[in-house]
């Protein structure tokens, strides 16, 4: 459905503050509908909503820059930026489809599905924050998964150290320093994410999300510290279910570098029952 | 019941941001009133003073186009859920934190609280609804109704401090603040909290302001520094301010044990209700006399040990002399404590006003002088026989009352004393 279009003067108005370079793109848009211009558009309106220290992350216009890590980019300073985009393009985006845009390079193939009139691309397996709050049974102060996606037998998520993590003040007295105990705890979590939610059939049916505890570790080596404003980028792969146990092996990187890396977390799990699950009997 | 100090104070109002600043023109009686620039650019608009905020604008709806003191920074996302009186707040209240020298986990754990007072911000609402109206709620800010309800001093101070007792906001047209006071006094004395920050904040934009014109309340006055001027038989009507206050209250062994300043005992506090008119004050005083006489109750006071009463008197003809009726039926129609109105410096800044001026009172207490009310050229025959100061006193109240009164009739009194 398209939304009002706003004259010249209106859009320039509205796209104040954003770089001059994205008002001309935006004007030309409004005349030609030509959707080489959308990531012009689109970044300079990104770039008008984040604190002046990451704007030139923004201009290197990497598809893989994450919103939130990499540009602090909350679900509400995504709506602000949805409206303006709306309202710049003509166009309205669907609270569902806001759900899949993770990265720059979401946004970009995005926009351009939509402006083309193409299906808009959508992935049910990437999860954000408030989804992996709605399906975990760990909840703050005790989760340590901001976002995650599942892709065959992997998991990847992260999770972004504000700082104010409370253990933070005494781990240690004066040197924040995220424990490596919780880095642990963090990827075990990625693999609980993956157990209640993937579509494949590995564990031979529905996960009771209370059933799950964590049994053993072994092989683990840290490599670096993460501290306050790092973002753990994690990864974990199932190697083996063999009931009531599942088996992962994880790895943590931070800005690109190895930190940590586990070769087999197991969890112990028990199945729904027929009916808890909602099979027809 | 447990005894409850204020440590802390912090101030953004038209007389200053600065304790001592404010307090000196308190003293020396001097106003904050202006005339008004946008006032006369609108020629259906009547009145032309105001008591502006200094180093703060917020004429505009984008927060973006604000322009405040730089001793704060505001992250892109919290600038948008503010309005005028939520960045009045944020500044009052790190005045107030840094006066009480409280630091960060003293703020955010179960045992202390935020109250707040405001009428939200009638400018922000204005914008958003308009646009909604206009362009879909789908083109609304999403914070847009965080940034105008009356709420928004809790929501936007609870999450900035992290306050993690009890929070609630208070509603009570003029007496707003003074609830915000009394109820968290109570949440200390009966044990429910150890520590309550209390803010008041108000808009100061032509939209917070302007729409008593229609009432005939605000002063058409075009004389700065004679349109506020309660007491005064010539009075036509209060001066808009806004700005806020913050007050840090703690239970009192516990500011003792931490070498906080302590700045005043707050003993005690009364509210008691008209009930008798959607907008104008009994006109006798009825309910601010209960309130008067529950303050005296709680705080355990003889009324003739009370130094000084800071009366709410606005600078209205109905409510002022509803407040001298009530003040003579509890204190007689002679002598008693002496009385004035600090809205002759500051005009009426609705919800804040309460919290506003008790921090007037401890600052009096604190920089030892009592503030006198100002621009009485012919005292109006109501108020013949009370004892309103004329000129400022150069000894502070042991113990003093501020009144404060309410649409609906509501009236809340604060007992203060010395520590």
């Amino acid at each position: 459905m398209a939304t009002t279009k706003l004259n010249q003067e209106e859009l320039r108005e509205s796209l104040k503050r954003c770089p001059e370079s994205a008002i001309e793109a935006a004007l030309e848009f409004n005349e030609t509908r030509n959707p080489d211009l959308l990531p012009a558009i689109v970044l300079g309106i990104i770039e008008r909503f984040v604190e002046p220290d990451v704007r030139p992350v923004i201009r290197e216009g990497k598809d893989q820059t994450r919103l939130l890590e990499d540009l602090g980019i909350d679900s509400l300073l995504m709506v602000e930026i949805v409206i303006l985009v709306e309202e710049t393009l003509s166009i309205q985006i669907e609270n569902e489809e806001l759900r899949n845009l993770r990265t720059l390079g979401d946004i970009k193939g995005y926009l351009d599905a939509k402006i083309k009139g193409l299906p808009v691309p959508t992935n049910k397996n990437i999860f954000n924050f408030e989804q992996v709050v709605a399906t975990m049974p760990h909840q703050a102060p005790f989760l340590f998964l901001q976002e995650a996606r599942i892709n065959g037998t992997e998991a990847d998520g992260s999770y972004h150290i504000s700082g104010e993590e409370v253990f933070l003040e005494g781990h240690f007295k004066g040197n924040p320093v995220f424990p490596a105990s919780l880095m642990l705890e963090a990827l075990g979590q990625l693999a609980v994410l993956f157990m209640l939610k993937t579509d494949s059939d590995a564990f031979g049916g529905r996960i009771k999300p209370e059933s799950i505890y964590f049994v053993s570790c072994d092989g683990v080596r840290c490599h670096k510290m993460c501290k306050p404003q790092d973002t753990m980028q994690m990864k974990v792969a199932l190697k083996k279910v063999h009931a009531p146990l599942a088996q992962f092996e994880g790895t943590i990187l931070c800005q690109g570098a190895r930190v940590a890396k586990a070769e087999e977390i197991s969890l112990t799990f028990e199945l729904e029952s027929s009916n808890e699950a909602g099979v027809e009997q | 019941m447990r005894n409850v100090v204020v440590t802390g104070l912090g101030l953004v109002t038209c007389l200053g941001h600065d304790k001592e600043a404010v307090g000196k023109r308190l003293k020396e009686l001097k106003h904050g009133c202006v005339a008004y620039q946008p006032f006369e650019a609108d020629e259906k608009i009547p009145i032309h003073v105001a008591a502006p905020v200094p180093g703060f604008d917020t004429a505009s709806t984008d927060p973006e186009d604000w322009t405040f003191p730089d001793d704060i920074h505001f992250r892109l996302e919290q600038l948008k859920g503010l309005s005028p009186n939520a960045l009045y707040a944020h500044f009052a209240l790190k005045r107030a934190i840094g006066d009480a020298g409280l630091e960060k986990g003293d703020l955010s754990n179960e045992r202390t609280g935020l109250y707040t007072a405001s009428s939200g911000s009638a400018a922000m609402t204005h914008f958003h609804l308009d646009r909604m109206k206009r362009f879909g709620p789908l083109r609304c800010s999403p914070l847009g109704i965080v940034a105008s309800i009356a709420g928004t001093l809790n929501f936007n101070l609870a999450a900035a401090y992290k306050i993690r007792g009890s929070t609630c906001g208070f509603v009570s047209a003029c007496a707003s603040s003074g609830h915000a006071l009394g109820f968290a006094h109570d949440e200390i004395a009966l044990n429910r909290q150890d520590r309550m920050v209390v803010v008041g904040a108000e808009d100061f934009t032509l939209d917070t302001i302007v729409p008593f014109a229609g009432m005939r309340v605000l002063s058409v006055n075009p004389d700065p520094d004679t349109a506020s001027r309660p007491f005064d038989k010539n009075r036509d009507g209060f001066v808009g301010t806004g700005g806020a206050v913050a007050l840090i209250l703690e239970e009192e062994s516990i500011a003792l044990r931490r070498g906080a300043p302590i700045l005043g005992r707050f003993a005690g506090w009364g509210q008691a209700t008209d009930g008798y008119h959607v907008a104008a004050s009994h006109p006798d005083g009825e309910g601010l006399a209960n309130a008067i006489r529950l303050a005296l109750g709680q705080a355990g006071w003889d009324k003739e040990t009370v130094d000084y009463i800071n009366a709410h008197a606005t600078s209205t003809l109905a409510g002022d002399i509803s407040e001298c009726r009530a003040l003579k039926s509890v204190f007689g129609s002679s002598g008693g404590p002496a009385i004035s109105s600090t809205k002759a410096l500051t005009g009426h800044a609705l919800s804040l006003s309460s919290i506003m001026e008790a921090s007037f009172c401890l600052l009096a207490m604190q920089q030892g002088f009592t503030p006198g009310s100002a621009h009485i050229t012919s005292l109006d025959p109501e108020a013949q026989g009370l004892n309103i100061l004329r000129e400022s006193l150069d000894s502070a109240p042991k113990r003093l009352l501020s009144n404060s009164s309410g649409f609906g009739g509501v009236n809340v009194v604060l007992a203060i004393e010395q520590p």
